[in-house]
């Protein structure tokens, strides 16, 4: 996984506890092949997905709500989702973002929630703490990954990380 | 210094101390299944990799297998696949398996205590949300993806940052036919679904000192629906009698449960970084009537009006709407007026022999209605034992309830077992999400009881009207 996130467009899902099921439903955990398991990512919910081309999700609390599948992250990830930019986030789906260096789970403000419209093209500068969106020429503070996160982020995932 | 039980077990599995950040802490107990563990096994094989301690790991299939006659070849190849691989990898690992033949299988959440491999005070993984279930034995019990169980496979820790104690106490005894369930249920309903995000709840009060280690499993398995990481009871003589004479309960039992007495509680003024008060008396049976399970109400209510449920709040607003169209549920009808096509009476929430027990004296009362097909899961093969021994399968049976093999089953849309488009259904599952059962499938969630009462009724049902 990268920390960069370049220009992309966003996907805006105006909505709190998008949750495991509508992410990867369960029907599909069988399947291995993580370009396969990709085609699936949020069908249920929204049958446009990947129509839209987006390289980042906006959405509202609690994402990622439920199981501990970390077929969700994946399958977003291989859609080729680089970050969820969300108002918060579940514990388990946020660290198997990180964990498996999936996709990056970004927690931002209601100004950035609000401010973000579906479509938009939107960029994040991790280091910088800042999120630009291109389309309104916006920028929005984002919160930064406690310190243990954004170790394993640089570390390439859990097992690159090294405590020492 | 006071010290909740949750800091007690904390800090006493605590490897290395991350002084702020997050804590790597010792796993006493692994707990493996089918679905989240083929690529842990495959992340050691490609690295070399063994289990540290296949001595503490246990498996067992339950996700994805059918609940239909044992024996028989699995249908659907990618689920054969998927058992036959935990087999290789248990068997390459030195991990002992309950699979498919044996008579221990069951749900993971279900064995773990049933085999005395749950115990207080330890520290419990498993690459499934539910395994707060656990927290019921004043265990540190949770869920993790399938990278930390990787991690914890290969060095039987884990890095975690520390969770706040979170104090949820309920006052009183609950009304007849109210449950574990319906407390669980109504407490996610007042807290909301990420209420509990960052925190460990802790269920205290006199309703929870009454129940069973059966009805305490209920209400700490549901601990991660209203977004904690975990749920934990102190231990007591419910705990310890339960627990006695199971089969992986160690040898010094007796010599741990005098250190357990002395040191698996809060202490007196402890601090709890939140706290809530249910009124168990207070409460009502409950159901869902939305599509997350803090969108419930009591079965005497009807279907709310979205901004009455908003509170205000937009996000609310806009969310009871879009659930009240995928529900096909107009504000105001009576919940009790709810007609269903299932019934599904299983799952690790729902499916020990006391809840098969409730249902059962609501089976006896009648027969399933026309129209309604309604099934029973037992949660492992060893209640499905103590069930029939019982005879409570004949008055299932006989009421014209399907009567099955334990499996994780219609819980979660990825077995044999799910709605058709458009079903709805009354189920005594965890999870109401849009197409959890099966795409397109409605979802109500409700106890054992009143499940078993919709299905003699073919609506939603206060079941204290029947029994």
């Amino acid at each position: 996984m990268t920390v960069d996130c370049p220009a992309g467009r966003a996907i805006k899902y105006e909505r709190d506890n998008i949750d495991t099921d509508v992410i990867i439903p369960g029907q599909y955990l069988k399947i291995h092949d993580y370009s396969e398991l990709a085609t699936h990512a949020m069908e249920g919910m929204d049958p446009s997905f990947h129509s839209k081309g987006g390289s980042y999700i906006v959405a509202g609390r609690n994402f990622g709500c439920g199981s501990s599948r970390e077929h969700a992250p994946i399958a977003l990830a291989e859609s080729g989702i680089r970050a969820v930019l969300a108002l918060s986030f579940a514990r388990i789906f946020y660290r198997n973002s990180v964990d498996g260096a999936f996709l990056l789970p970004i927690e931002i403000g209601p100004d950035a929630y609000s401010g973000i419209s579906d479509g938009d093209d939107i960029s994040v500068d991790i280091d910088g703490g800042t999120l630009t969106d291109h389309t309104t020429s916006k920028s929005y503070a984002i919160k930064p990954f406690p310190g243990i996160i954004r170790r394993i982020i640089d570390s390439g995932g859990l097992f690159g990380y090294d405590p020492e | 210094m006071a010290r909740t039980l949750f800091d007690k077990v904390w800090d006493s599995h605590t490897v290395v101390d991350g002084e702020g950040g997050p804590d790597l802490l010792y796993v006493d107990r692994h707990l493996v299944h089918e679905v989240t563990s083929p690529q842990a096994f495959e992340g050691l094989r490609l690295a070399g990799r063994r289990v540290r301690r296949p001595d503490l790991t246990v498996a067992t299939v339950d996700h994805n297998i059918p609940t239909t006659r044992r024996g028989l070849p699995i249908i659907d190849q990618t689920s054969r696949v998927q058992i036959s691989t935990l087999e290789s990898n248990c068997r390459q690992f030195g991990v002992t398996l309950f699979g498919m033949d044996s008579p221990h299988q069951g749900i993971v959440h279900v064995i773990g205590p049933q085999l005395g491999i749950t115990l207080p005070g330890s520290t419990i993984v498993c690459g499934d949300s539910h395994t707060s279930t656990h927290g019921a034995f004043g265990a540190f019990a949770l869920g993790i993806g399938t990278s930390e169980v990787e991690h914890v496979l290969a060095t039987q820790t884990i890095w975690l940052e520390k969770p706040r104690p979170y104090l949820v106490t309920m006052d009183g005894r609950p009304g007849h036919m109210v449950t574990a369930k319906d407390l669980i249920l109504y407490l996610i309903r007042e807290i909301g679904t990420g209420g509990g995000a960052g925190y460990v709840f802790e269920y205290a009060g006199e309703a929870v000192r009454a129940m069973s280690m059966e009805q305490r499993m209920t209400i700490c398995n549901m601990s991660i629906e209203g977004g904690a990481r975990a749920g934990m009871v102190a231990p007591d003589d419910t705990t310890y009698g339960y627990l006695r004479g199971r089969r992986y309960v160690p040898d010094d039992f007796e010599e741990m449960v005098d250190v357990w007495r002395g040191t698996l509680h809060s202490d007196p003024g402890a601090k709890f970084a939140k706290s809530h008060t249910v009124r168990a008396d207070a409460v009502a049976p409950q159901v869902s009537w939305g599509t997350n399970p803090g969108m419930t109400c009591d079965i005497t209510e009807s279907v709310p009006h979205p901004d009455e449920y908003s509170r205000g709040d937009p996000d609310r607003e806009r969310g009871a709407r879009r659930a009240l169209e995928y529900m096909d549920l107009e504000p105001g009808t009576q919940m009790a007026d709810i007609r269903v096509d299932r019934v599904f009476i299983g799952s690790c929430t729902n499916a020990r022999l006391e809840d098969l027990v409730q249902a059962a004296e609501v089976a006896k009362l009648g027969r399933v209605a026309d129209g309604v097909r309604a099934m029973v899961v037992p949660g492992s093969q060893t209640v499905k034992e103590e069930a029939e021994g019982r005879g409570l399968h004949d008055v299932f049976i006989r009421a014209g309830f399907e009567w099955r093999n334990s499996g994780c089953s219609m819980c979660l849309g990825m077995n044999p077992d799910i709605l058709e488009p458009g079903q709805r259904c009354a189920s005594t599952s965890n999870r109401n999400f849009e197409g959890r059962q099966g795409a397109g499938g409605r979802t109500h969630l409700l106890s054992p009881a009143m499940a078993a009462a919709a299905a003699l009724t073919g609506r939603l049902t206060d079941v204290r009207e029947m029994a």
